[in-house]
């Protein structure tokens, strides 16, 4: 019966409209007023949802097909009914825009101030974007800084562990030049003291054992023999460079002497 | 002056070397003591290159007069020969090192002034140091060279070749790092003269060892966007199957931000779109500056799109 339903749709819409007159006067007024109107406002609203059930009601009658359009307008009509009901209670309490508006003395300016409050917003927005904005670039750029330090650090890397390489190397290097050397050293001591010891040998021979040619030489062969084994064995360097000592201190002339002069040899010895 | 002073002293300098050169000839072999008078003549020729340097006066804007400057020329590339003099001397005697070392210095006095020359002398210190077999600093002088012909001379191919060479001693003496650095600059001018495969090994090859190493991690996405550019001035269809591959390898690829703006760009290609693909290149320019080399070849490809779109207009 979908006159029914309309009628019932008026009753709300009219109903609707006076609650939310009332409701709009309840916080300007006081006491008794206040009293008596919040009773009405109450009353209407109990009358509305009466409406309500029997919209309700009604529409479960009707055939399935229509239904959907009636249920769609049914739901609206709750989320109303709803808001009248909440806008009731909040009037109670007293809370509303123009209260507000009578006590902080601002009512032209109302809407711009609302504007103005908005434009603000906005920018405060767009600010914090563009900084957003900024602080990504700055970290993109510090990951590209950091990037090519890294590459640095990788180059220098490898240079150092070239250098130490080359570094162990000389070492070695150093390690048998030294060796070398000190060969060579004992070496020309060894020589040396075999040098001028063996003429020593050969002269004092001559001096003490004046013997003819034939056992001379065997015995020169001997002495020779004799003489080149402690050489040998005295390689070590401590000995070696003690006959260098002594053999350096003997003065040229006397060598010399000797060799010119050798039975006089024994008076200088 | 005081500059003039000492080129005066140097062109003495220079006067007394070349008369000892002239004298060791005659008396030298009697005595034997050529290599002594060689060795002082080279002495002498270094002192005066060192005073030709010194009178070039290095703040040298003040000298407008035209005499000055002439001077001023002339006492570099009097020290450039006066180096080299004292190089042949070295190597004259067999001192290869010695030689070298004073062609390095006659190089760089050369560097001011004549180019030319300074390759020469650079080129000669390689090939000694080459017998000598020290490749890494005859690595690091053709990258010397490489950047004269970059700079000076711009002769593009003949830096390309130097800066090869230079890889390859690198990486014979095992400095994949410093190899690296020189791959990265001939594939940069290769790329710039239009021969892209060999830029594509060449960025290639880099981005999969950066991937594997920790600290060069971050700079592979920086390779891998360039290869994926060269593959697009090639060919769309490689661009795209290359951008895969590298997300398969390297996973934190397709995190940044070049991998989406290679993306925006390939289907802005696709659909032949000159705007959408302008937007996308100036909204990651907005971000982070792109460099030369990126914005010449991302210019190239979008040529290729409005040419293609006037084709088929």
């Amino acid at each position: 019966m979908s006159s029914d339903f309309e009628a019932y749709e008026q009753d709300f819409g009219t109903l609707t409209a006076e609650i939310t007159n009332k409701i709009g006067r309840i916080p300007k007024l006081g006491g008794e007023e206040k009293t008596q109107l919040v009773l009405n406002v109450d009353k209407q609203l109990e009358e509305v949802r009466e409406l309500m059930e029997q919209m309700d009601l009604e529409v479960r009658e009707l055939p399935i097909q229509s239904r959907g359009m009636y249920q769609s307008r049914l739901k609206s009509y709750k989320g109303e009914m709803d808001k009248l009901e909440k806008d009731f209670k909040r009037s109670r309490i007293a809370y509303s825009d123009e209260v507000r508006n009578e006590l902080l003395g601002e009512d032209a300016g109302s809407s711009e101030s609302q504007r103005a409050h908005l434009l603000d917003n906005t920018e405060k927005l767009e600010r914090s974007s563009r900084r957003l904005d900024a602080g990504y670039q700055i970290a993109v750029e510090t990951e590209q800084v950091g990037q090519e330090i890294l590459a640095n650090l990788h180059t220098d890397r490898e240079k150092i562990q070239r250098s130490r390489d080359r570094l162990r190397e000389t070492d070695a290097n150093l390690g048998k030049s030294s060796r070398i050397l000190t060969g060579m050293l004992r070496r020309k001591a060894a020589i040396h003291f075999l040098l001028i010891h063996w003429k020593r040998v050969w002269l004092h021979s001559f001096v003490h054992f004046p013997v003819p040619l034939r056992r001379h030489s065997q015995t020169m062969s001997g002495e020779k023999e004799i003489q080149r084994a402690p050489p040998q064995k005295s390689v070590g360097s401590r000995e070696g460079s003690e006959v260098l000592n002594t053999s350096k201190f003997r003065p040229f002339p006397s060598v010399l002497a000797e060799f010119l002069f050798p039975r006089a040899g024994i008076l200088t010895m | 002056m005081d500059n003039s002073g000492k080129e005066k002293e140097a062109l003495t300098l220079m006067a007394e070397a070349d008369k000892k050169m002239k004298s060791s000839r005659g008396f030298g072999t009697l005595f034997g003591g050529s290599s002594r008078k060689y060795e002082e003549a080279c002495d002498i020729y270094v002192r005066a290159a060192n005073m030709f340097k010194m009178a070039k006066n290095w703040s040298g804007k003040i000298w407008l007069e035209l005499n000055s400057g002439h001077l001023e020329l002339q006492g570099v590339w009097a020290a450039g020969n006066a180096f080299s003099q004292a190089a042949h001397l070295h190597l004259q005697m067999d001192n290869k090192l010695d030689g070298a070392i004073n062609f390095l210095d006659a190089g760089n006095a050369f560097k001011k002034t004549d180019p030319q020359e300074a390759i020469n002398c650079l080129n000669q210190a390689i090939e000694i140091y080459t017998d000598m077999g020290r490749f890494t600093i005859a690595a690091k002088h053709h990258i010397s060279i490489a950047e004269i012909y970059e700079s000076e001379l711009l002769d593009v191919d003949k830096a390309i070749c130097h800066y090869e060479q230079a890889a390859d001693y690198y990486k014979g003496e095992e400095s994949k790092s410093a190899a690296n650095k020189c791959l990265l600059k001939v594939a940069t001018y290769t790329a710039q003269l239009e021969q892209y495969q060999k830029a594509i090994d060449i960025y290639e090859q880099i981005g999969t060892y950066a991937m594997d190493s920790v600290l060069l991690k971050y700079g592979a996405k920086d390779h891998f966007f360039k290869a994926a550019l060269c593959h697009f001035c090639v060919d769309m269809l490689n661009a795209r199957l290359s951008v895969q591959r590298y997300e398969d390898m390297f996973p934190a690829f397709s995190d940044a931000r070049e991998c989406k703006l290679v993306k925006k760009l390939l289907d802005a290609y696709e659909e032949q779109d000159v705007d959408a693909f302008t937007d996308a290149v100036k909204d990651f320019d907005s971000i982070s500056r792109l460099d030369q080399w990126n914005t010449t070849m991302l210019l190239r490809i979008k040529k290729q799109i409005q040419d293609e779109e006037s084709d088929l207009r």
